[in-house]
């Protein structure tokens, strides 16, 4: 167990340090929502009714904005090497790498939803759920595109890949997040089911990505 | 050697390891769709070392890398004597593994942790490869031979048994190969064992060879 802490709190630290952490899909996270209502028009009943639609659709793009860095690095400076020779277990030391670097990198997606929630015009409530139900979906958003990441390891020009696979895989999460946002805003009970369904992705995907991860790794090291 | 391993001040404390056998039968492996070689055996007991030799291009990484379990051979086994590859191998690949942005310290102590290892071993590993007063320094401001000795100490951190080296010596100077040499002894004399892919000459005491290019 404390070597699982040790490659979370490694993995975070990378990111922190290296090449901005949490810096890069945060700003890419505030130009999108900044840019949209430009193209969308200043009606303020449209932005609200658009707005945890949006906040859902670009933290999904900027998770996978940095996708690319989540296995590429490993892969080449061969430190997946040495983590695929860890008596503890690669789907396990996948896990723990993937939530480390994730949390490290996307830790600021829920408060820029919340603000942006509020920017857009969105009550204070509808905000907030629609910030928690972000938060729930981090785990799954960060582990498919870790999978995708490690599939693609290695590759050149593999944000292109990691985008064909990952985005069909992030669907449900992306419905089921935004759909809690909206439901809240537009009154309906059907929120909070919208967030249990958000957690429910996550969980599944926290169980089975690693998995997959490891998979993606071994045949990618062979 | 052993009066070069004996001026070493303080050679590292580590608990012991069991030691492993390595035993291949029949071993043939391929990259892509070339066939590199067929029915290779070969075997090592503790505390024997044995350099893999060969032009470019004879699979000399391929066979480290399959011995790892990375590579899938077309056929043929690999044994280490009933364990498994994760408890047994020190592992040194073409890269370090380092990361540009992590000083030696942080590295080392992560690696250190990981295998189980007791911290106090990485400044007495750290003095045996004369990079001692690198502790501090971020791996990405090393030169490649000063980063080579770091990864030599992660894979003699990692307290396993059999070690598998590709091209240790490539970037380090004559006083490098020398701590390499002092830091292999010193594996070999704890009952460990080595196979290092080399293109240079390494004078380890009663090292076998293998010429990959001569079974060609």
């Amino acid at each position: 167990m404390s070597t699982l802490a040790a490659v979370f709190w490694r993995e975070a630290r990378l990111a922190w340090a290296g090449g901005g952490g949490a810096a890069g899909p945060a700003a890419f996270f505030l130009a999108a929502i900044t840019l949209a209502p430009l193209a969308i028009g200043p009606a303020p009943e449209l932005l609200a009714a658009a707005g945890p639609g949006l906040m859902g659709f670009a933290a999904l793009l900027s998770v996978l904005q940095s996708a690319e860095r989540l296995y590429g690095d490993d892969f080449s400076d061969g430190t997946l090497d040495l983590y695929a020779l860890m008596p503890m277990g690669l789907p396990l030391l996948a896990l723990a790498k993937t939530l480390g670097q994730g949390v490290a990198t996307l830790w600021p997606l829920p408060l820029i939803a919340l603000l942006g929630g509020l920017m857009y015009g969105v009550p204070l409530m509808s905000s907030l759920m629609l910030a928690v139900s972000l938060l729930a979906a981090v785990p799954a958003l960060v582990l498919l595109s870790g999978f995708a990441g490690a599939l693609a390891a290695g590759v050149k020009r593999s944000g292109l890949l990691i985008a064909l696979i990952a985005t069909p895989m992030m669907v449900p999460v992306l419905i089921f997040a935004a759909g809690a946002g909206r439901a809240s805003f537009e009154g309906d009970e059907r929120a909070a089911a919208n967030l249990l369904l958000t957690l429910a992705v996550s969980l599944g995907t926290v169980a089975l990505a690693p998995f997959g991860i490891a998979a993606a790794v071994r045949s990618r090291l062979g | 050697m052993l009066a070069m391993t004996a001026t070493q001040p303080d050679l590292p404390d580590m608990t012991g390891f069991d030691p492993a056998t390595l035993d291949v039968r029949g071993l043939a492996l391929s990259r892509g769709e070339v066939r590199l070689f067929a029915g290779l055996d070969l075997s090592l007991a503790p505390g024997q070392a044995l350099l893999l030799t060969g032009p470019n291009g004879t699979g000399k990484t391929t066979l480290l890398r399959a011995l790892a379990g990375f590579v899938r051979p077309d056929t043929g086994q690999v044994s280490l004597g009933g364990a498994a590859v994760q408890d047994v191998l020190g592992w040194l690949g073409h890269s370090d593994g380092l990361k540009p942005n992590e000083t030696l310290r942080m590295a080392l102590r992560f690696w250190a942790d990981m295998h189980g290892t007791s911290r106090r071993a990485i400044l007495p590993l750290m003095r045996l490869l004369a990079i001692d007063h690198l502790i501090d320094r971020p791996a990405g401001q090393l030169s490649r031979g000063q980063q080579r000795r770091a990864g030599l100490a992660r894979v003699a951190l990692a307290n396993r048994p059999l070690w598998l080296l590709d091209e240790p010596a490539g970037p380090l100077d004559g006083a490098g190969r020398d701590r390499l040499a002092d830091l292999v002894a010193w594996h070999r004399a704890r009952g460990g064992a080595v196979i290092a892919a080399t293109h240079q000459t390494l004078d380890w005491p009663d090292a076998a060879t293998l010429d990959l290019g001569a079974r060609l």
